[in-house]
């Protein structure tokens, strides 16, 4: 009898707190998830976002929430959100498409989505491009641009959690080439060089090719003035890089989703109020009146 | 034989002086690059500016471990006096399984379960984001209770029975007799059983990176997160290039220092308790 009488009391207790988890309530303070510093996602978020901003000095400062719940790796900002009905964070946006567990909003009204990214409405996205001088002569460089481009190098770039951007290219044929090509730039673009350079050398044994993480204006320069067969640059090109004569061709993109709690009412925000959120200046979503 | 022995000793020796070795080999460096002072005592952390400063790593390692103490001290305690001295057999054959058990469970489990029912529990029952001071605290409580109930218990258990038959027979009550007779005399044994519990909740990490919040700025409300040591160390290695994961393994280094100064504290504490 004692026992049944607590299970009730157990029981009625979980359904009044499951309807309480329920209710949305805008009062709460903003739950903001981060990533640690060094990630790549965090630096390219507070660089679309404008969360990072340059000192006197022209050194990058991370102005990032000081109360924000930092944690290390996507799956963990997915955990964490996907846990707290009123918490906020940001992962790629290839990791977020296939999970149910949170929701991403709208930025600027503009859902994050892989077509959204390729037409270059979803703001907070990237271009991941190479960067040649002019048309390029040498086979190599020739032959692994096309290899990057076909779908075989594509599938590389979407494996990495990049956006491809050519969706119906063709197969790569090896052609087999021996030479030395060297590649350098942009620390964000490195990484899945470096893929694409294991999976060409892997078809094409006799080409020597590596890649340097030097940042993307060095990619650029050095592309220039033939430091580089190839450059990398995380950016847009500038009109005096155009100017001089380099030419850049985008190989994937990369597009950081924002993400809620599917419990949270908010559809969409506007990228001003992303950066309020993330620097700490907005802390309760009462005070984001979509 | 003697030899199988003593190679087996020197197995652990060397495996300490090696791990030192190349702890300062490693650590050293970073310190000709940037002042120690500073390193020691910069309350900013911002290593892409090449700014680190681990004084609030320092003071949240030391607040989550106080914190953790605080909790898992009396609890721990007078658990193992239970199970010295009042628990009857029957629930001693049952808690001595449960409370090694309790020590066998993997930390990640740990943080798993902070995560899933501290976190949530917290932030509903008194708001913030529920990664705090407090959950780590709480956390590392019961992770050090296995530590110090059987360190403490075999302590309790060790003192001569004369201690408590004498305090009997001078007319003390059972509960008198343990708390003023048996309990100081196993002082010692206690207090090595709370230094292997700060040293287990010092160097925790990969429960205390799921429910900390991991904030490196000066920690302050309980209920809000906080950055240790072991977290900084763990959280940031895989991005980690150059300078900043120089003063990651000096991060270790700091660590280090601190467990081996805590360790030789206690010793002499012990010590010269020993020779009064």
């Amino acid at each position: 009898m004692k026992l049944r009488k607590i299970l009730a009391l157990v029981l009625a207790l979980t359904a009044v707190s499951a309807v309480a988890l329920a209710e949305f309530d805008a009062s709460k303070t903003i739950a903001v998830v981060s990533r640690e510093e060094g990630s790549g996602t965090r630096g390219a978020f507070i660089e679309l976002t404008g969360i990072a901003t340059k000192d006197a000095e022209g050194k990058e400062v991370d102005n990032t929430y000081a109360e924000a719940d930092f944690v290390n790796g996507t799956s963990l900002v997915m955990t964490t959100v996907a846990e707290n009905e009123y918490a906020v964070g940001y992962a790629s946006l290839s990791s977020v498409l296939h999970n149910e567990s949170v929701k991403s909003i709208k930025v600027d009204g503009v859902e994050a989505s892989t077509e959204n990214i390729l037409n270059q409405t979803y703001p907070i996205a990237r271009p991941f491009n190479v960067v040649t001088k002019g048309e390029l002569a040498d086979p190599l460089a020739k032959d692994f641009m096309a290899f990057v481009m076909s779908a075989d190098g594509q599938a590389v770039v979407a494996e990495d959690g990049l956006v491809p951007v050519a969706a119906d290219a063709p197969a790569y044929t090896a052609a087999n080439l021996s030479g030395n090509l060297s590649i350098g730039g942009s620390t964000s673009v490195a990484p899945v060089m470096e893929l694409l350079v294991e999976a060409y050398s892997a078809l094409n044994p006799n080409a020597v090719l590596d890649v340097q993480s030097t940042g993307s204006t060095a990619g650029v320069t050095g592309a220039l003035d033939g430091t580089y067969g190839i450059g990398m640059a995380s950016r847009a090109l500038k009109d005096s890089e155009k100017e001089a004569g380099a030419v850049g061709t985008a190989i994937g993109i990369d597009g950081i989703a924002v993400i809620v709690s599917p419990v949270n009412p908010v559809e969409n925000l506007s990228l001003e109020q992303v950066r309020q959120v993330f620097v700490g200046e907005i802390t309760a979503w009462a005070d984001l009146n979509q | 034989m003697r030899g199988l022995f003593l190679a087996s000793a020197c197995v652990c020796v060397l495996a300490v002086g090696v791990i030192c070795v190349f702890l300062f080999a490693n650590g050293l460096p970073f310190f000709r690059a940037y002042s120690p002072v500073a390193f020691v005592s910069g309350t900013e952390w911002a290593p892409l500016r090449d700014v680190f400063g681990i004084l609030p790593m320092i003071v949240g390692s030391f607040y989550v471990t106080f914190g953790a103490l605080l909790l898992g001290a009396p609890v721990g305690i007078l658990t193992a006096i239970l199970m010295s001295r009042f628990a009857s057999r029957p629930v001693v054959r049952f808690m001595k399984p449960a409370v090694a058990l309790l020590a066998g469970i993997p930390s990640v489990v740990y943080g798993f379960f902070g995560m899933i029912v501290l976190v949530p529990f917290v932030r509903h029952a008194f708001g913030g984001t529920g990664k705090s001071v407090l959950v780590a605290s709480i956390l590392l409580a019961i992770m050090i209770l296995p530590t110090i109930i059987q360190t403490a218990e075999a302590a309790i258990s060790a003192v001569p029975g004369s201690y408590y038959e004498g305090s009997l027979a001078l007319g003390a009550t059972h509960e008198g007799s343990v708390f003023r007779a048996v309990v100081p005399a196993a002082r010692p044994g206690i207090v090595s059983g709370l230094v292997l519990g700060i040293g287990r909740a010092i160097g925790e990490t990969t429960a205390i990176i799921m429910v900390a919040g991991n904030n490196p700025r000066m920690p302050g409300d309980i209920l809000k997160g906080v950055r240790t040591l072991t977290v900084n160390v763990l959280m940031e290695m895989g991005y980690a290039a150059d300078l900043h994961r120089e003063s990651l393994i000096a991060t270790g280094v700091v660590l280090f220092v601190i467990v081996l100064a805590i360790n030789f504290l206690f010793s002499f504490i012990n010590r010269r308790r020993v020779q009064q």
